[in-house]
């Protein structure tokens, strides 16, 4: 068990050390997981108290069923407690401090050009990171230069090729620190070398467990659970993070959850970690629990940008109106190029109805960034609200493409599909969605409608999908009650009344009422009276008896015909002289 | 797709752009002199300038040569002064040194052209028309410049450095040769030319679009694929000038870039966007031909394909290429993955030019065409089920959206599936479907629906004057026609005419219907598909004419020829026709086969083979020989039969649903029948049985046929009952599926066995309902040989009956003899010996030689087919008639080959032994 204490040691080194080599992002990480380690009661200072206050109070409510005083002791942080390295030199050099400041003012070829024939490591690093950094900017610049009628976007870092022959020489030499073995990754990983990629970030991240930019670069490289098992990583507490966050891109929410509950006990106020325990619950569908952590998160820590795009998601989900424009509000503020901010002000105007503007922000999210997967996934639902169904499917599969696994656009692209009349063809799509999350109910409805269109017709298929989204604990009851249904018109009455009977526990748990309600109800009377189970019959139409309404003849009327049942024949055994 | 496409950069200014523009300023400078500096000659200088047009002509190229490219083309063009030309184009780039010199130079090449309004030109001035072809290159070379913002111009300037670094320094030397050609030619004359080749290129690509290219054959499902196919590009997507990919470095490896000094590798240069689109359709052919055989590497198409979308993101036909590929390599996932992504980013309207794009299709997108697509991928990985129920909806979305040619090529797909299943296992599979055309066909028959499929589908093409759909559909409706009696399908009643529809007429006519193809193509010009392989193969023919005959004319009359030529070439017929035409070919040689004339079945079959071969797809190419290898096994014997189907074998085993093996297994199964092997011949059907049952479902045709073939059998080895029985079971089958050619065959088969057996009395009602059926059927062939085995009856009653089957028989013998195969032809010989022999009026004596002759020819054809049952008999009648003469030794010959067939049939093994 790592003390907390050591944590804030190594941690604070880490940041010293991460930030004198410009790994900027990584020490801004580091930092917040400092401050996230819960201080000891002793050196309480006023302004931590103040900073944390919010934290815990969230923390209780959430976390009740795990002791923050004692973690379990069972994996262990720190069987191998890395040592900090020591830096390899006291005094920097003149010339990495002028680099430095260069690079702090973004001119990295300058920086990287002031550092060419120096022999320290942290200025060998700074270099070669300096002359990566220079490359990616003219890269970005480029692909907007060059875009062309086709999109093209043949763009690359020049920078990539030299990188690697240093990089690989210095390797070899083995002159390469943790550090250079992660940039030595990254390159790899551009010039889709993958497994060398790994292997390199591996050696890093297990000789240097500290810099997140590394264990976020092997996540990113670890698209299935089999390179995840494969991964041969020393056991350090950092791994517990990654394990979570990888656990999280893979879609196995609740082992992330447990990671980071366990990791809760030393970061207990750590902002990163309960955005994430947030995301992992946004993805399970708890809403109210992620919109709370939210709010907490925000009062906590004002000026966050990140991850706001998914506290939109669920404040559009709740169709919190005002909500959401103050946030949209806020993170315009803040820093309105971020393509987190276009989408959330995308969303708000997709919740008010302004179709057109929301895509123009979504298109504004995506222009920031090739790559953000939601801004597509959103843009193809603006589509379908806008009945442009080409678009819209054009949209899905762009972020299809991007992820494969991103069962939102397979599930829009059926959608979309099934608009234009094309059920059967979009029962693919339908099927794709649910082969990535085989456990929502939605999914599995969606399926089954399609099945049920007058297209098609095919309603054996169409009870399988209803009972598979039974399974998975359909919160919204429509399957229950369909199923009932297509039973009933099927003329196989016993199965709908069972699923009737069902969906009226379900009613009354929840304590619905509706037509579902009248429907289930005047079934099951007429089921169980057709049956001669008189009594079954009487409690349904007395129930009945309860509303207004044509339902209300309808029991009378029915409880008449049971009484002359019963009265017709009363000493009668009724299976020996059936009428 | 809609709103995400960006506006479209028509035209760039590229360093190879650059350099045309240099050579262009050296054609003509500003300098006002009759003939500028290096130009020693006219027609020197009118070289250049033909060279500089047909580089302009490809400005939209999708690959652009390399500097060194450029100057070995300059090396033949330039003949003397090629070193200048060479020297100076390299000097010019490499003064420029900076972006401002691009500048510079892009205002000094604005002095080269002419101002509009100067009206009065003077005869030896030279002024580069800025409404002529080079000068409106020139001028949108301009434009495009100063369009450019300050990053473009640096990007330019990057790229002519690499642009400059490739080109090789050393200039080589060339001798000068010496040809001072007629020194005074007017600039009219000048003018003159250059608007005969404008004429003879513009003429080129309108021939270009003109042609479509869709290949075509009936029996596989690739049929239809490959109508859409041709109709994936159109003229109006290559024109897109948006479709551009600048340095597509890809393409020059693909198609082996190396250059000979002495050989100017003309495809490389002249590949517009319009030959881009045609590489893709060259590529989607050679997929298509060798798709499935073994030699093809699909891997190379592909890892080629997967670098396109990198460099042109929104070019999305490649994705419908990588399913192509996948498809014939048999990768349903994959091909299923890059058909939907195709239809998911194109909307369908890329490159389907099916119907004129209207206002509402924009909004829609053509998505039943991905429906169409994806039918008969199912139906190609043998889905029929699933292939039914896509094409069901893609009915009913047509419908909606009232896409009717989609909708024709529907239903002509849909009646390619009906009919390609197999009848037994489609009733169920039919029960589950609700698109209005079917469903009015609810209570009919499978054929029956496939006939309204069809009549509906041809109706549709007719009207929209979809030619090739017309003419597939006529050949569909003339096999259809063939195989099935139609009686009137709706009138029913007493004044309904009770023709049956396979009068040999109607099909002959739906087939020349569907061959005015070849003349609609040649007659007209409205606007079609690119066909890949014609615009390369002009452009191959181009290679040749273009060094020699256009830079050294020495008069004109050679030159037009040139052009003649070449305009000639491309004025051949799409491949897609021909593949069309010759399908034609092969329903001809089906439906003589089915009337009974072996020549014509044979002719026609050669003239597919030798005309349409190369351009017929594997499965065409590979009926045609089965159908000769049948043709030599019935008419040389098994022999010949059997070297013949090693080759084909060689030739076609890997095709896909190969018939060689079912050809394989009926040749074996009649040669074990020939010489007695029974158990084989028992073996040879049950596989043949085993064949008919595949995973898509059962085919009825040829589980009749191996049923027919087990009757057989089981006649041979002499079990009668047993025989009748399976006949009796086949009669009903084939009545239930209403599959009347073949009754025809069973009822035969039955009074064979009554035959057989010696109870002649019950089979002539057979054999007289198996003639009045091939009568209404036009079954020629077949009916002489059941009029040979009524004849066979009558003479099994009684010899007193023997004139009346002479009769019979001499009254099929020209038939027979004319049309049969050699085993007809034996039997018919026999039959008349025999005749002659059993009637009471004939003498032996005086009449030898009208016995001998008879019996001499049958055991001659005979031996070739190793049949000894038969070859038996006719040696023992042989014995017996010298016997009667009396001449001992050859009686005593005739009685030794008697004795050996006899042995060959009890010991059957020792010949199948070689042959298995």
């Amino acid at each position: 068990m790592v003390s907390k204490e050591s944590c804030r040691n190594e941690i604070r080194a880490a940041i010293r050390q991460l930030s004198d080599r410009c790994l900027y992002s990584a020490a801004k990480w580091a930092g917040e997981q400092l401050v996230g380690i819960e201080q000891d009661p002793s050196n309480f200072t006023p302004s931590n108290t103040r900073f944390q206050r919010g934290s815990s109070s969230i923390r209780r409510r959430f976390s009740t069923n795990e002791s923050i005083s004692t973690p379990q002791p069972s994996v262990g942080f720190s069987q191998a407690a890395t040592p900090l390295p020591e830096e390899d030199e006291t005094i920097d050099g003149d010339l990495y401090l002028l680099a430095k400041s260069y690079f702090d003012c973004r001119e990295y070829r300058r920086a990287s050009h002031v550092l060419r024939d120096q022999t320290s490591k942290k200025s060998v690093f700074l270099h070669f990171y300096a002359l990566y950094l220079a490359g990616e900017k003219r890269k970005e610049e480029e692909m907007i230069e060059l875009e062309g009628p086709l999109g093209k976007s043949d763009a690359i870092n020049r920078e990539l090729v030299s990188l690697e022959r240093d990089l690989s020489a210095l390797r070899r030499t083995g002159a390469i620190d943790s550090f250079g073995l992660y940039l030595y990754g990254v390159v790899l990983k551009e010039k889709g070398n993958e497994t060398l990629a790994i292997a390199s970030l591996v050696e890093s991240v297990n000789s240097y467990p500290w810099n997140w930019s590394a264990w976020s670069e092997l996540q990113s490289l670890c698209t299935s659970i089999e390179t995840l098992d494969r991964l041969n990583l020393n056991n350090h507490w950092m791994k517990d993070f990654f394990l979570g966050y990888a656990y999280q891109e893979l879609r196995m929410h609740t082992e992330s959850l447990a990671k980071y509950d366990y990791l809760q006990g030393i970061f207990s106020f750590s902002n990163y970690i309960q955005a994430q325990t947030a995301k992992a619950q946004y993805s399970l569908r708890e809403f109210d629990q992620v919109e709370i952590m939210f709010e907490e998160l925000l009062r906590n820590d004002p000026y966050r940008v990140e991850d706001m795009d998914l506290y939109s998601n669920v404040l559009y989900a709740k169709e919190a109106c005002a909500a959401l424009s103050y946030l949209a509000h806020k993170v315009f503020l803040t820093d309105k190029y971020r393509p987190e901010s276009c989408c959330i002000i995308g969303n708000y105007y997709s919740l008010k109805g302004q179709h057109e503007k929301a895509v123009m922000y979504f298109r504004r999210a995506l222009k920031l960034s090739k790559k953000y997967l939601s801004a597509w996934t959103l843009m193809g639902h603006e589509y379908v609200e806008m009945k442009n169904t080409p678009a819209a499917i054009d949209a899905y599969r762009r972020a299809v493409d991007i992820n494969p696994s991103d069962y939102r656009a397979w599930y829009g692209l059926g959608q979309a599909y099934e608009m234009m009349g094309m059920p059967f063809y979009a029962l693919h799509y339908f099927r794709k969605s649910i082969f990535f999350l085989p456990n929502d109910s939605r999914l599995w409805i969606a399926m089954a409608k399609c099945y049920q269109t007058e297209q098609l017709y095919m309603l054996e298929e169409a009870i399988k999908c209803y009972k598979r989204a039974v399974n998975c604990t359909d919160t919204e009851g429509i399957a229950l009650n369909q199923l009932a249904k297509l039973h009933q018109k099927l003329g196989r009455n016993e199965e709908a009344a069972f699923y009737f009977e069902k969906d009226l526990e379900r009613m009354d748990a929840e304590g619905l009422e509706g037509p579902n309600m009248f429907e289930a109800l005047v079934f099951l009377a007429t089921h169980f009276k057709n049956h001669k189970k008189f009594e079954e019959a009487e409690v349904y139409c007395t129930r009945l008896l309860d509303y207004s309404g044509p339902e209300k003849e309808k029991a009378k009327s029915l409880l008449r015909g049971i009484r002359m049942a019963q009265t017709g024949f009363p000493s009668m055994d009724l299976e020996h002289f059936p009428i | 797709m809609a709103g995400l496409t960006r506006t479209a950069g028509a035209f760039a200014v590229t360093p190879h752009k650059i350099s045309v523009c240099i050579l262009l300023q050296i054609y003509a400078p500003s300098a006002q002199m009759s003939l500028p500096f290096p130009f020693s000659s006219v027609s020197q200088h009118n070289r250049l300038g033909l060279y500089l047009l047909s580089l302009t002509k490809c400005c939209d190229d999708i690959y652009e040569p390399k500097l060194e490219e450029l100057i070995n083309q300059l090396r033949d063009v330039g003949e003397e002064m090629d070193a200048w030309l060479t020297d100076h184009l390299t000097n010019r780039f490499s003064s420029l040194a900076s972006p401002d010199d691009l500048l510079n130079f892009f205002n000094d090449m604005r002095g080269i052209l002419g101002s509009p309004d100067s009206g009065v030109v003077q005869d030896d001035q030279i002024i580069l028309d800025p409404n002529s072809n080079l000068g409106m290159f020139f001028r949108r070379c301009i434009l495009a410049f100063n369009l450019l913002s300050f990053e473009g111009v640096c990007h330019l300037f990057s790229s002519i450095e690499d642009y400059c670094k490739e080109a090789h320094s050393s200039s080589a030397q060339f001798d000068a040769s010496n040809n001072d050609l007629e020194s005074l030619t007017h600039y009219d004359q000048m003018d003159m030319e250059i608007y005969a080749i404008d004429k003879a290129t513009e003429e080129l690509e309108l021939q270009k679009n003109v042609s479509g290219s869709v290949p075509f054959h009936l029996h596989t499902p690739e049929a239809i694929f490959k109508v859409i196919e041709g109709l994936r590009v159109s003229p109006k997507e290559s024109s897109r000038t948006s479709k551009k990919i600048t340095e597509t470095t890809l393409v020059a490896s693909a198609s082996s870039s190396t250059v000979v000094d002495t050989l100017v590798d003309e495809s490389l240069f002249l590949r517009t966007n319009l030959q881009i689109q045609g590489f893709l359709m060259e590529q989607a052919d050679a997929i298509e031909t060798h798709g499935s055989s073994s030699s093809f590497s699909s891997s190379s198409i592909e890892s080629f394909l997967e670098q396109l979308p990198n460099l042109a993101p929104e070019l999305h036909h490649v994705h419908f290429l990588r399913y192509l590929n996948k498809l014939h390599s048999d990768d349903y996932f994959a091909a299923l993955d890059n058909l939907l992504r195709y239809f998911d980013y194109s909307a369908g309207t890329e490159g389907f030019d099916l119907v004129p794009p209207s206002a509402d299709c924009s909004m829609y997108g053509r998505y039943e065409i991905a429906l169409l697509c994806l039918g008969m991928m199912h139906f190609r990985f043998g889905h029929p089920n699933l292939a039914l129920e896509v094409l069901t909806e893609a009915v009913r979305v047509s419908q909606q959206l009232s896409n009717d040619t989609c909708l024709a090529y529907t239903l002509a797909a849909m009646s390619n599936l009906l009919s390609e299943m197999g009848i037994a296992s489609t009733s169920s599979v039919l029960g589950s479907s609700y698109s209005p055309v079917t469903s009015t066909a609810s209570s009919l028959s499978v054929q029956q629906r496939v006939y309204i499929l069809l009549k509906e589908s041809l109706r549709r093409a007719d009207s929209l004057k979809l030619r090739r759909l017309v003419a597939s559909n006529h050949l569909a409706m003339a096999k259809f026609e063939l195989m099935h009696v139609q009686r009137p399908l709706l009138s029913f009643g007493p004044k309904a005419s009770m023709r049956h529809k396979t009068c040999p007429v109607s099909v002959c006519k739906e087939i020349r219907l569907g061959a005015h193809l070849i003349s609609d193509f040649s007659s007209e010009s409205s606007p079609m598909t690119v066909d890949g392989s014609l615009s390369s193969a002009w452009l191959k023919d181009l290679q040749k004419p273009w060094g020699p005959p256009v830079v050294s004319q020495d008069s004109g009359s050679r030159k037009s020829s040139t052009y003649f030529q070449l305009c000639d070439h491309s004025v051949s017929i799409p491949g897609s026709v021909s593949q069309l035409i010759g399908a034609s070919y092969l329903l001809r040689a089906t439906s003589w086969e089915f009337y009974g004339s072996a020549p014509m079945a044979r002719m026609n079959t050669l003239v597919y083979a030798t005309l349409f071969g190369d351009s017929s797809s594997s499965s065409d190419g590979e009926l045609a020989y089965l159908k000769l290898i049948q043709h030599l096994a019935l008419y040389k014997g098994h022999k010949d039969a059997f070297a013949a189907l090693k080759i084909a074998e060689e030739k076609f085993l890997t095709v896909s649903k190969s018939k060689i093996l079912l050809l394989k297994l009926q040749l074996l199964h009649e040669r074990a029948l020939h010489c007695g092997n029974l158990k084989l011949a028992q073996r040879m059907c049950n596989e043949l049985g085993g064949l008919a049952s595949t995973a898509m479902g059962v085919d009825m045709e040829l589980k009749v046929e191996a049923s027919l073939r087990e009757a057989r059998t089981l006649l041979a080895a002499k079990q009668y009952s047993q025989a009748s029985n399976v006949a009796h079971y086949l009669f009903c089958t084939c009545h239930k599926f209403n599959l009347q050619i073949e009754k025809a065959s069973v009822l035969l088969l039955l009074a064979e066995i009554h035959k057989k057996s010696g109870n002649s009395v019950l089979g002539l009602p057979y054999a007289l309902a198996s003639i009045s059926f091939c009568q209404s059927f036009n079954l020629d062939l077949l009916r002489a040989s059941a009029t040979l085995t009524l004849a066979e009856l009558w003479l099994g009653l009684g010899s007193n009956h023997a004139k009346r089957a002479l009769d019979l028989l001499h009254g099929t013998f020209p038939m027979i003899l004319g049309h049969g195969g050699l085993e007809l032809r034996a039997r018919a010989y026999i039959f008349e010996a025999n005749c002659y022999l059993s009637d009471p009026n004939f003498s032996v004596s005086t009449d030898s030689d009208t016995v001998l002759d008879s019996l001499r020819q049958a055991s001659d054809e005979l031996e070739a087919l190793e049949y000894h049952e038969l070859a038996a008999e006719a040696s023992y009648l042989m014995a017996m008639v010298y016997d009667k003469l009396g001449r001992v030794e050859e009686r005593e010959e005739a009685a030794a080959l008697f004795k050996k067939h006899i042995i060959a049939l009890e010991n059957p093994q020792d010949v199948e032994q070689n042959m298995a």
